[in-house]
């Protein structure tokens, strides 16, 4: 056949390089609904319920029951699972319907009445029922801060720019796991230079990171996952029992945690039960609310090529933020994982996060360029910051980011590892050099700065466990190296947990500390003219970008 | 994943032929518009067969202090016979091996067939070996090294990106497995990352997983592996 020019130009398009098939429901790969999910129904005797979605409690497995045990309203299920799903998917994008009422209908419906309520919403329909369903009345953001070499200076540097840019969380994680106590320690202390207030959090293996957060040196913990088979859940050596023990650990120390699932995991795993990926996500979310947690990250996650690579994909990417929302929790809603070679379908996909807003539209934005960003890629990368602030100034939305200027970037950077050479040297951990801080204060990523020594710093990190090292002595470094106002921010981080307010849905704080939640900053929209608007101060920030033409110069 | 891609161009050519047949019928006018990949839909299976290793030895656990046991995937130089981006699974093995041996420790190969999970992978091969330290490789490449006390889901070095693998990589896992075993400190093998892997090779992934699941026993458990 002779080649059309036309073609062979398509072809070599980015979006071309990505990975599409077919819908295969036997395997998992279907999006919003398989031939075989489960249709609704439920019946309670004595406030116990005996049938869910057409299982009887006796064929129940170890999430069935879990979820009909925990996560539905029994005294509510048998009127709400009488509305019609039609009339409940009108009421989410009713503006005359409050939060409030939509909430309590949804606690008494199934899993499966979810998914078919789901199928009736369209985009758009599922934008605005976002507006309406997120927890916080503002929307947030948060980041990743890591780096190819680990660099404990490069994650304090970048985390510290990060706040300065707006976000209001940071995570980390580690090419080499071992390197998590050294990572955390920056990552708090760096984030406390760019603003005060900020939630930290090292991903790592679970019993590390409950460690690590109940000694205080992290803030916040995501990484408890949860799966929509009982196989997948059983292969991760645990189950939603083990996992609501894991949130209760973290709660009983006065962390605030959230859980982590998303489409795709399953059909990864190669076990979804021939169900559809929202199906098995549902059930999730179910077993979340269950556990008792208050939130959830969930988009597919780190699983975003499989959604992404059947039809409707990212419509079921959105519907599953959506179901955490109508569930009561706080989403941190993906957007963390690099998507597409295609600039614009990658963009495409985050605007039905960024247009309604979400508790955290990403979670998160890499806070470096992505060849550093130690989850394999995210969706946005530092590289990307001020498209993004051109993105919330074109169409007036708060992303959760704002314009800075070079000096403030090269300040915080700079002061934040000088923060961390002062407390590494005070804690006797491995040394610092001051080329190094130079060198990370001026660098865009790991390519521009120096090698660490390895073997030092995770002996460094070793020492960190086997002291026994906790925010405190942080904190004491701190002060005694002549960070005052550092050693007070990371002591009022510290003070939260035995406050616990910012343990409530979808807590953030502000820079003097102040939480604020779904409880008491809940979102209160319900149509034009109510709810969180772009205005005042906020407006005049995100309107400032670089690069604006002066009049005065032509 | 060699037959699953047989099948595809099987059931494509049935297609296309079919295609040229009704073109034919139909006189010139007849345009060939439906995509030429077929549905999978309705198969329950990547692979018909399943393979039985039920007389095969089980794997026993070593006494030997120099050992480092490799734990590959069910589907492993069977089902499976290169890696998810095209690295033939006997270079990956003789890789590994030759690194293990030029730093003087001994390697053997265990075939796991009760989880396709590659951190647990490598603990039972942890768990198995001599020395406590064990190697995982999943049929796609992904590929640990773990010690036998340490928490499943932690880890010595994990590799996590497969596309990105290299011979030299395996060759090294070998070396630094070995070099745990010494007690000696071990630098670990820098990490790598293309952010763009994911899009590009994730449904691939997930159909190798798929099939190298389809292939696990736990009745038969882990068996003594020497290659085909």
């Amino acid at each position: 056949m002779k080649k059309s020019k036309r073609i062979e130009t398509l072809d070599k398009r980015p979006v071309n390089m990505d990975g599409y098939i077919n819908e295969w429901p036997e395997m998992g790969f279907v999006a919003m609904a398989s031939p075989y999910d489960p249709k609704p129904s439920i019946k309670v005797e004595n406030g116990k319920i005996i049938e869910l979605d057409g299982k009887k409690r006796e064929d129940f497995d170890f999430i069935d029951q879990f979820i009909a045990d925990y996560a539905i309203h029994t005294g509510r299920a048998e009127k709400s699972m009488t509305v019609p799903s039609l009339d409940i998917a009108r009421m989410i994008v009713d503006i005359h319907v409050s939060r409030k009422e939509i909430l309590e209908i949804v606690s008494g419906i199934t899993p499966a009445k979810m998914v078919e309520v789901m199928n009736h919403l369209n985009v758009v329909e599922l934008m605005m029922g976002m507006q309406k369903m997120r927890a916080r009345r503002m929307p947030g953001n948060q980041a990743h801060i890591t780096n190819l070499k680990d660099d404990p200076v490069q994650i304090a540097a970048d985390a510290a720019e990060g706040a300065l840019r707006g976000f209001a969380e940071e995570e980390t994680t580690m090419g080499v796991a071992r390197y998590a106590p050294l990572s955390a320690i920056a990552l708090l202390i760096g984030s406390q230079v760019g603003r005060p207030g900020i939630l930290t959090q090292c991903s790592a293996e679970e019993a590390t990171e409950l460690e690590l957060g109940i000694r205080g040196l992290t803030t916040y913990a995501e990484t408890l996952s949860v799966y929509g088979t009982e196989k997948v859940f059983i292969d991760g050596d645990d189950t939603p029992y083990s996992k609501a023990f894991l949130n209760s650990a973290y709660a009983s120390r006065g962390l605030k945690v959230r859980f982590t699932s998303g489409s795709g995991s399953e059909v990864l795993m190669g076990n979804s039960e021939k169900k559809s990926m929202l199906y098995l996500e549902c059930r999730c979310l179910y077993a979340t609310k269950g556990a008792g947690s208050q939130g959830i990250q969930n988009g597919s996650v780190s699983c975003i090529g499989v959604p992404g690579a059947v039809p409707g994909g990212i419509r079921e990417v959105m519907s599953e933020n959506l179901v955490a929302a109508l569930l009561g929790l706080e989403c941190a809603s993906s957007n963390d994982q690099s998507f597409s070679n295609s600039d614009m379908r990658r963009t495409a996909r985050t605007m039905l996060q960024f247009l309604p807003g979400t508790d955290f539209i990403f979670s998160g934005y890499a806070g470096e360029p992505n060849y550093d960003n130690m989850f394999a890629g995210s969706n946005f990368d530092a590289e990307d910051f001020d498209d993004y602030n051109v993105l919330q100034r074109d169409m007036q939305v708060d992303g959760g980011l704002r314009p800075v200027t070079e000096e403030e970037v090269i300040h915080v950077r700079q002061k934040a590892g000088k923060a961390v050479q002062a407390v590494f040297r005070q804690l006797g951990l491995s040394p610092i050099s001051d080329e190094q801080v130079e060198a990370v204060t001026y660098a865009h990523g790991s390519k521009d700065t120096l090698p660490r020594d390895v073997t030092a710093d995770l002996m460094a990190a070793e020492d960190v466990l086997k002291r026994g090292i906790t925010g405190i002595d942080v904190v004491k470094a701190l002060a005694e190296s002549g960070y005052q106002d550092l050693a007070e921010h990371v002591l009022s981080m510290l003070k939260q947990r035995v406050a616990g307010d910012y343990m409530q849905t979808a807590a953030i704080l502000d820079r003097d500390f102040h939480v604020l939640s779904g409880v008491n900053t809940p979102n209160d929209y319900m149509g034009p003219g109510t709810g969180y608007r772009v205005e005042g101060e906020r407006w005049e920030e995100i309107k400032k970008i670089p690069h604006i033409i002066n009049p005065q110069d032509i | 994943m060699q037959m699953n891609e047989d099948l595809i161009k099987q059931i494509t050519n049935a297609v296309l032929a079919e295609m040229k047949q009704k073109g034919k019928d139909t006189g010139t006018t007849a345009v060939p518009s439906v995509s030429a990949m077929p549905s999978m839909a309705g198969r329950e299976r990547i692979h018909e067969e399943k393979t039985s290793y039920a007389s095969w030895a089980k794997a026993k656990k070593g006494t030997d202090p120099k050992e480092v046991v490799i734990g590959v995937g069910a589907a492993f130089q069977r089902e499976i016979q290169k890696t998810i981006c095209g690295i033939p699974l006997d270079d990956v093995l003789e890789n590994v091996k030759a690194g293990i041996e030029e730093e003087g420790m001994v390697p053997r190969v265990v075939k796991i067939l009760d989880t396709s999970d590659v951190c647990f992978m490598a603990l039972e091969a942890a768990k198995l070996s001599g020395s406590g330290i064990g190697i995982g490789i999943q049929s796609k490449g992904t590929t640990v090294i773990h010690q036998k006390d340490l928490y499943p889901l932690s880890n010595l070095e994990l590799f996590p990106q497969a596309p990105l693998m290299d011979l030299e990589t395996y060759r090294k896992i070998g070396q630094n497995a070995a070099k745990y075993v010494k007690g000696e400190q071990v630098v670990p093998i820098p990490s790598t990352n293309d952010p763009m892997s994911r899009p590009k090779y994730q449904v691939k992934a997930a159909l190798m997983h798929i099939a190298e699941t389809e292939q696990l026993d736990p009745e038969t458990g882990i068996i003594e592996w020497e290659g085909r």
